[in-house]
Formats: C-alpha cells, structure tokens, sequence
C-alpha cells in the first residue's frame, strides 16, 4: 500500500511535469524495413558462417567478492595469420590502466575517469601476470623474456606486455600459451570494469593477445579515449563465484556445478567472438524475451535488471528486439542465439558498453518515455553487435567505423520505431556526477529533436577542431574524439544516404557487413564498397567529409527589384534614336518585381545541392548547383519569389546550420511567433520576480 | 483557517490592490522581455523557421539561437513552455538564485534578470509596509497616496527585517553546502539509486521546507511590526518566532491552504494552457490574458496569505474573555 501511495503521488508529479497537456504518440511503431537478405540472397556477397577462429581462449577463473580480486589461468591458442614468422608477442593488461596515477589512460581526459590526487583507495585496479608459458611442443617458459611497450612514452604505463619465444610462429603455424594471472577489480566509476557493493562487472579482464594486422602487430596502449581491437575465436570459460551470485557472461551457459565450498562453477561458450565479459550479482533480477522475425535466426533475449528498474524491463527488452531486426535489414541479421543485456547498478561506470553477446544499458527510475532513455542506450549498444562484434575494426585507430556507423544506424532505428524523441531536462539535481540520472525530469513533449540535431550541434561548435579520420588518441580533447568518432561520421552517413537514395544506402551496408563479417575492415575497404555499389567514384564525398576538418552550410537569400521600365535612348520603329520617358506612373502589373536568388556556400565543404523557389501564384521551380563555386545566382524576371529552400529534402545532414537554407518573403510569421515567444518569456520573468517575495 | 478566510475576504474587497502589484510586475518584467520579443524578430525574419516557431517549435533554430545567444536571450529554452517554467523557478530557488541570485553566486540566469529581480525584490519590502496597513483595516478601503504614505512610513523598518531574512537565508544556505556534500556522497554510495534518489529529493524538501519556514516568521514578523507599530526589526522577528511558536498549528495551516490552492491553479493553468492552440494574433491575446490571470491568482495567494496573517496576528494578539 506505501509502494502504491508513493506511486499516486510521482504520477501526479510526473503529470505536473509533462509541461505540455497534449499527449504524443509513443510505442514502438510498426515501420516499413526491407526484408532482411538472405545468406545467399543475389547480388550480395554471402554471409561468412564461421569466423577465422585464429585466438581462442579457454579460460579458468576465481571471483573473490570479498576482496574483489579475481584468480585466472588460461590457454590460447593462436595462430599467424601473417605472412611473416612471429616470435613477440604482445598481450593487453587493460587494467593496468587502473594501478596508478601514471598510467596512460590515468594521465588524461577521455572516456575513464581521470585519477585526481589524494584518489580512494578503492578506484585502482591492476592486473599482474603471474606466469606465462608457451605449451606447444616443449614447454618454453617466456616470463624471464616480459617487457612493457610504451608506445607513447609512459615508462609507468603496463598496459601491453611483450614477451619473446625462442621458437618463432611461421606463417599459418600456430602457437599455445598458458597463462595464470590475478587481478584486483578497480570500484565504481574509473573504467567501465569495476565492483559496486555486490555488482562485478568484469570486462578487458584476463591477458589478451594483440592483432596481427597488415603484416605487423597491432596492440596500443589503453590511451584515455580509445576501445579495443582484437581477433575472432571460441571462447571457453568456466568461472567460480559464490553460489547466491546471478551471473550473465558472453556466450551460452554449457554447465553448472555446485561445489563443496559454496561456490558454484559456470560453464560459458562462444564460437566466434573477439571478447568475452561476464557480471555477476546478488541483486540482479532476471527477464527474458525471444525475437522472432519472419527471415531472421531466432534469438533469446536474457536482461539482468536492477530491482529498482524492474518497471523498464519491458522497454529494454523491446528497444533489443527494435536493433536486431533493423539492424539485421539494414546490414545482416544478428547469427548468434542469444543475448544478454544488463542493466548496470548505480554507481557503476559499466553503463553503455558493448561486449560480443553482451552489453550494457542504462537508465534512471524516472524514465519518462518521451525522452527514450533506456531505449536509446539499448538499441545504440545492441547495435554494436553488428559494427564492433560481427564486423569488428581497428578501434583503436578508425573508431568511426563503429562508433560512427552505429550512431548512425541508432538514430535511423529509433526514428523508425519511437519517432523523435522529446526535449527535457532534469531539476533539483545539483550533484553533476551522477550522469543526468538523477533529478526530475520536466519533459517538453510538444518539442521534438529531429534526426542529427544533437550531432549537428556539435559538429556547428567543434567541427573544426581536427580532421575526422585519424587514430583515437591524436583527437585535440575528449569532446573532439567523441564528435569524430560518433557524432560527424554519423552525420556524414545520413548526408550519404540522402545523397544515394535510402535503397542503395542499404545496399551498401548490406555489401560492407556481409563481405566483412569476422574481417577488421578499414575506411578504405568500405569507401571501395560505396564505389562498387553506385558504380561510381565517391572519394569526394569522403575527402570533404571523412578526411577534412571543414564544415558544410548553404544558406539561401533573395532579392526583389522593380521590374525596369525603358527610360532613355532606344531604337523607333523607323531605326531612328528616340528618347523615351520614365512615366509618372511605371505601366503594366502594379508593382512587378524581378527576383534574385542566391544560393550561398558558407562553409568549406563542398556537396551538390537543389534548390526550391515558389513564385507568387503557386508555381514551383526545381534548379540544382554543384555547389563548388562560392556563390550560384538564379533570376526570375518579373516575377516575385515568395520562399527558396536550399536542400529541400534535408539530404545534407552535415549542413550545420539549417536555418539559413530556407527564406521565405512574408515577415509576418516572424512578428508573431517573436511576439508569442516573448509572451512565454515575459510569464516566466513575471513568475520569476513574483519567487523574489519567498526569501526577504 | 477562519483568518485566512477573512484575510482573502479583505483583499477581495479591495481587488485593486492584485491589479497594483501584477501591474507593477508586468512593467518591471517586461523590461525584459520587450529586447527579448526584438531580437527573436531580429533573427527570425525571413526565415522558414518563423513558421514553424509561430505554430510550434524550431530545434534546429532554437540551438543555432542558444549557442549564439548572450544575455537575455540565453534564458530563452523549451522548458518555458506549459508549466517547465514553474520547475525552472523552483530549481532557481533552490540553487540560491532567490533573491537576485545571491546565494548562488549571481548565477543561474541572466544579469539582466537578476537586476530586475533586486529592484522587484525592493519594490515589494516598500509595497508591503502599505499592505499590511491596509489589511489591518481593510473595511475602510484605500487610496494610492495612502498607500504610498504607508509604504514610506514602514519601509525602513520594513527593510531591516528583509534584510536580516537575507542574512538568516545566507546562513542557511551557507550551513546547506556541507549538508549537500555529505548526502552527495551518501547518495554516491548507496546501494541503490532508489536511495540515492530519495537523499536527493530528501534535501530538496528539507532545503524548501527551511525557506517557508524563514519566510513564515518574516513575514509575521512585518506584521507585527506595522500592526503593533514596533520599532526594532530584531524584537519583531524574536516576535514573531514566539508568535509562530504558540500558534504554529494555524499558522501552518495557512500555508497548507495557499499551498493546495497554488497547486490547484498550477493544474488549472496546465489544462487551459494545453488546450490552447497559440499562433496567431487573437490567440496570443487569449494566451496573454491566461498568463496575466495566472500571474494575477499567484499574487492574490500571496497578498491574500498576508493578510490571512494580519487577521491571524490580531486574533492571536486580541485578550481573550
């Protein structure tokens, strides 16, 4: 009964917060996608079943909850995919990054935490190698061999180990190594692995072996800002936790054992993964849903959801099913049988990550549907399946290739499916650590945020602040890595898409993710996909866009002049030269004008545009520009334009300012809504000075 | 409740007092708001945007005009719209915006705002030594020179007592921050965000419930000092904190009253307002004459709070037998 009393009275505030009366349209809606292509569907290459499984792990590990560390020993094996013999070999140790204050990613800003003098205790984390062997043939002990690379300088930072074998790795041999280390679990917020209370999440956990990529190794340090690289391969785990723990990994669970000690030891498989992460806690509650689609494999959904957000289990388990079918038509469907979606406790910085099988979401209790939250992290992290999982690039190096692929691909999803999502902001929250989570939420349902607009904002603000396409930890700042990596190249495919026609657009995804399923592609493999498809050569399109710091903005302005009556010397009937007067009163129509329309390229980048003119009387034009010159003029002699759109279809997304691409002659709606808006300002400011009379 | 009952009947027998103060609010406002309505015209001229902003809402137009915007304009945001402006409000105030961003170290909203707020602030310490005079008797009616008369007669008293209200809230909110540190870090820690939520909104309450309450003893405390024509604003609030004290039932029972009463108009306001479509000139007045009888019910609640309490103070003052 308290529970429901409580509920009456958030609802009633909640009402009272929904600043407009008129409700808006919200559930998931049922859209028009094409069907998703089959594995040998014509004119596509076809879908790789099976992954070069060249990095398999079979691992063995021990959580301590107590003491958060955690025990492990595995066995991988690796094979060269190289056409060199190998004999370095360097593994990640992502949580290193969390030992000291001297790390790489500790030193700067970026997507972890960065360690501020006089740190709790409890935020450092490490992972320390105990011992390491090569097990193929006769055992050859590499641990006298270990060194740590500092490939940007940092003496302190153990993020990439190295260790060299006596025996080399020819080409297309393979190698296995047994390894055992221990790790303690960093707390909270630093990364996005960590414990809270009784929530592990344990993610870039155990020794991981570096890519071999375009004839040389490839294993950066944990820099502040970047993801992760790794290969495909069958991961074997078997982890031991106390047995009161709900436990959701990577994979499908194979076995369970009890043992005698109170633990219990889960058995967790995968095929065809480049990762493997895992959760475990008492107070996870635990949903499921199945996804069936006419044309799509099956898939079981498993969400692990905190007790306090029981109420959005539906809504996660939805917005999942929303990613994998449009996903599945727009690039190819999601082939594994299952997938975990954990929704992360509070104070936990695990929210909104992406691991193969398994990710994150994210939510506040007050989650007014409007706003899309969780929908929006769920369908942006099940997303990932696809780019990161399945397609798998360097994101050390080209983030965009995920990161932006996904943003794109989310905002196509949850346009199709919610519609725009409403405008809102949170009150009496004063903290500012908590992500926006906490706080009232006041939502402006009558104001919607258009595809991109979030995006555009920030490419109008900080577009320029380095190229877009360049390695994940050269970006000048945080901000900068984050507009590049998600929301430009989002941006950027939405302009491609309007610019190749939503059919081709899919054509071309459909192409890139099939052909490179299991493959790490680069930038260049998917702009030769774009030239394959269209037929045509789009390097253009991708020098002012992916490879420019430059910003695009056309804006349109027109200008009327009377039409001219002939007033001076000119040719009579007879030849002769005669004078003729301007007349008091101009004849003909009263008060004709000649228009002038000139299209303007503000910014740098340079794109095809059209342009819409509408004449007084209805008539409408259509004229194109290839947009390079600076200016293009278009005359309409007497006749009157009344409104000019450039870009009337809104093709080019990247355009950072949209309010300069459309004019229109009558100002009378610019009186009135300036009037109706101060009429808004002017209340506030009334009730705000009326607020005054509270404290005095 | 008798005494707030009477207290609204007064003020009802002199209903131009609400015109005064809304049309004294209205002026310094749109001070405001005129170089507001000027410069959206100003950016909105001849653009496709003003279409949709006369119907509706731009996003692309109102970023562009945010992320320019300086000044005035930078208060301009959705949540103006339908009742977001009343959370904004009560989120200001809490952050110590009220009065004239004092507390919150002249931030939170624009300087010209701000100003404006200071110069209301005062305005209403001067109109309130007149008020109170009046409610005292309120059966004889009132003119504006008697009005003004007692408003100069009070103010500095009047004044003194605003002020140390001030210094009361500075101490407050001063003694606020450690209090928010340590629930922050409570909250922070907590097992669940159902905890951290309720440490959140916890003090939320706390830190309101603590403004009423000052505001409750100052402004019995102006009352005492017009209605038994003290002389020392430290004796009228030491005054009127005993006077609360023996009556705090009633007392607070006033402010229970105006509260539900303001809560009703917020949801009244909210329906009208949502039903009404707004774009064009007749339906911009209709809206105007929504706001300003909105604005004009929440001075009345105010003004009828006042003198709800003189009655209160008069009664509770009046020897018994």
């Amino acid at each position: 009964m308290r529970r429901n009393a409580i509920g009456v009275v958030l609802a009633a505030l909640g009402a009272a917060s929904v600043c407009c009366s008129r409700p808006g349209p919200y559930r998931f809606q049922p859209q028009l996608l094409p069907p998703p292509a089959g594995p040998d569907a014509p004119g596509l290459p076809p879908v790789p079943l099976v992954s070069p499984r060249n990095a398999s792990y079979t691992i063995e590990a021990r959580l301590d909850p107590d003491k958060h560390t955690i025990a492990g020993s595995l066995v991988l094996d690796w094979r060269n995919t190289s056409e060199v013999a190998l004999s370095s070999f360097p593994f990640h140790l992502y949580w290193n990054a969390f030992r000291n204050n001297l790390s790489t990613t500790a030193r700067g800003e970026g997507r972890r935490r960065r360690f501020e003098p006089g740190e709790d205790e409890r935020r450092f984390g490490w992972i320390e190698v105990r011992s390491i062997r090569r097990v193929d043939g006769a055992e050859e002990d590499l641990g006298p061999t270990r060194l740590y690379l500092h490939e940007d300088g940092d003496a302190f930072d153990r993020t990439v180990m190295e260790v060299r074998s006596a025996r080399p790795v020819a080409p297309g041999a393979s190698a296995r190594f047994r390894i055992e280390w221990d790790a303690l679990e960093p707390y909270g917020d630093p990364g996005r692995a960590g414990w809270v209370h009784d929530y592990n999440f344990v993610a870039q956990w155990f020794p991981k072996v570096g890519v071999v990529w375009h004839g040389a190794w490839n294993a950066h340090p944990f820099y502040p800002t970047t993801e992760f690289f790794s290969d495909f391969g069958v991961y074997d785990v078997r982890l031991t936790l106390p047995r009161d723990f709900v436990v959701g990994a990577t994979g499908r669970l194979q076995e369970s054992k009890d043992n005698p000690d109170g633990t219990r030891t889960l058995r967790f498989v995968q095929e065809d993964v480049h990762d493997f992460a895992w959760t475990a806690s008492r107070r996870f509650r635990e949903r499921r849903g199945r996804f069936e689609d006419l044309g799509y494999p099956p898939v079981e959904i498993r969400l692990l959801v905190q007790p306090e957000h029981e109420h959005l289990a539906a809504r996660y388990v939805e917005a999942t099913k929303v990613a994998l079918r449009d996903y599945g038509a727009w690039a190819a469907p999601y082939p594994y049988p299952q997938i975990t979606v954990v929704d992360p406790a509070w104070g936990s910085a695990s929210g909104g990550m992406e691991y193969p099988t398994l990710f994150t979401g994210g939510a506040s209790i007050l989650a007014p549907r409007e706003l899309q939250s969780p929908e929006g992290v769920t369908v942006h992290e099940a997303g990932h399946q696809f780019w990161y999982g399945l397609v798998a690039n360097n994101e050390f190096e080209e983030a965009w290739l995920d990161e932006g692929f996904n943003t794109y691909m989310t905002s196509k999803a949850l346009h199709a499916s919610l519609g725009e999502p409403a405008w809102g902001r949170r009150v009496l929250d004063r903290a500012g650590w908590d992500r926006g989570r906490l706080g009232w939420p006041v939502v402006e349902r009558s104001i919607r945020i258009p595809r991109g607009a979030g995006d555009r904002e920030e490419l109008r603000e900080g577009g320029k602040v380095d190229v877009m396409a360049r390695p994940g930890w050269t970006y000048r700042d945080a901000a900068s890595y984050g507009l590049n990596s998600y929301g430009k190249p989002a941006l950027v495919l939405q302009t491609l898409e309007g610019l190749l026609g939503e059919p081709t657009m899919t054509r071309v995804l459909r192409t890139y993710a099939r052909r490179y399923r299991f493959s790490h592609p680069t930038t260049a493999d998917f702009i030769a996909v774009v030239n394959e498809v269209t037929g045509r050569d789009w390097r253009w399109f991708f020098d002012e866009t992916f490879f420019s710091s430059d910003l695009c903005d056309y804006a349109v302005t027109v200008e009327h002049q009377p039409v001219r009556v002939p007033t001076g010397w000119f040719e009579g009937k007879d030849g002769m030269l005669e004078y003729r007067r301007a007349p008091q009163k101009p004849p003909g129509r009263e008060g004709a004008v000649d228009s002038r329309v000139t299209v303007v390229r503000r910014g740098e980048v340079r794109m095809p545009v059209e342009l819409r003119v509408e004449l007084e009387g209805g008539r409408v034009l259509n004229e194109t520009w290839d947009g390079r010159d600076r200016w293009k003029r278009f005359s309409y002699p007497g006749a009157k334009v009344v409104r000019a759109v450039v870009d009337p279809e809104g093709r080019i997304a990247i355009d950072v300012d949209r309010v300069n691409n459309e004019w229109i002659d009558d100002d009378g709606p610019a009186r009135r809504a300036s009037t109706r808006w101060a009429e808004r300002f002017l209340l506030w400011v009334q009730a705000f000075l009326e607020l005054q009379t509270v404290v005095g | 409740m008798r005494a707030l009952v009477d207290g609204f009947r007064g003020l009802l027998r002199n209903p131009g007092l609400i015109v005064l103060v809304l049309v004294l609010n209205a002026a310094v406002a749109l001070v405001a708001a005129l170089p507001v309505a000027s410069l959206l015209w100003q950016d909105l001229s001849h653009t496709g945007a003003s279409t949709r902003m006369m119907y509706g809402f731009d996003y692309d137009w109102w970023s562009r005009f945010d992320h320019q915007a300086k000044g005035l304009a930078g208060d301009l945001a959705p949540d103006l719209l339908g009742t977001g402006f009343l959370w904004r409000n009560l989120d200001l105030l809490l952050r110590g915006a009220v009065p004239a961003g004092l507390f919150s170290g002249f931030t939170g909203t624009g300087a010209v705002v701000l100003g404006l707020a200071a110069l209301y602030w005062l305005l209403q310490v001067f109109l309130s030594g007149g008020l109170l005079a009046l409610f005292r008797a309120p059966a004889g009616g009132w003119t504006f020179r008697g009005l003004v008369h007692a408003c100069g007669f009070h103010f500095a008293r009047l004044l003194r007592i605003a002020l140390l209200a001030v210094a009361v809230a500075a101490l407050l909110f001063a003694a606020w921050r450690p209090l928010g540190s340590w629930s922050d870090h409570l909250a922070r820690e907590a097992v669940s965000e159902r905890a951290a939520l309720f440490l959140v909104f916890g003090r939320a309450a706390l830190l309101l419930v603590a403004l009423l309450l000052l505001h409750m003893v100052s402004s019995y405390a102006k009352v005492i000092l017009v209605c038994e024509e003290r002389r020392s604003a430290v004796l009228a609030m030491a005054a009127s904190l005993g006077f609360c004290a023996r009556h705090l039932g009633a007392v607070l029972a006033q402010y229970l009253a105006v509260g539900l009463l303001g809560a009703a108009l917020v949801l009244l306001f909210a329906l009208l307002d949502g039903w009404l479509e707004v774009s064009g000139w007749k339906t911009q007045l209709l809206a105007l004459a929504l706001f300003e009888g909105f604005l004009a019910a929440r001075i009345a609640l105010r003004l009828g709070l006042l003198a709800g309490q003189v009655e209160l103070e008069q009664a509770g003052e009046r020897p018994r037998g």
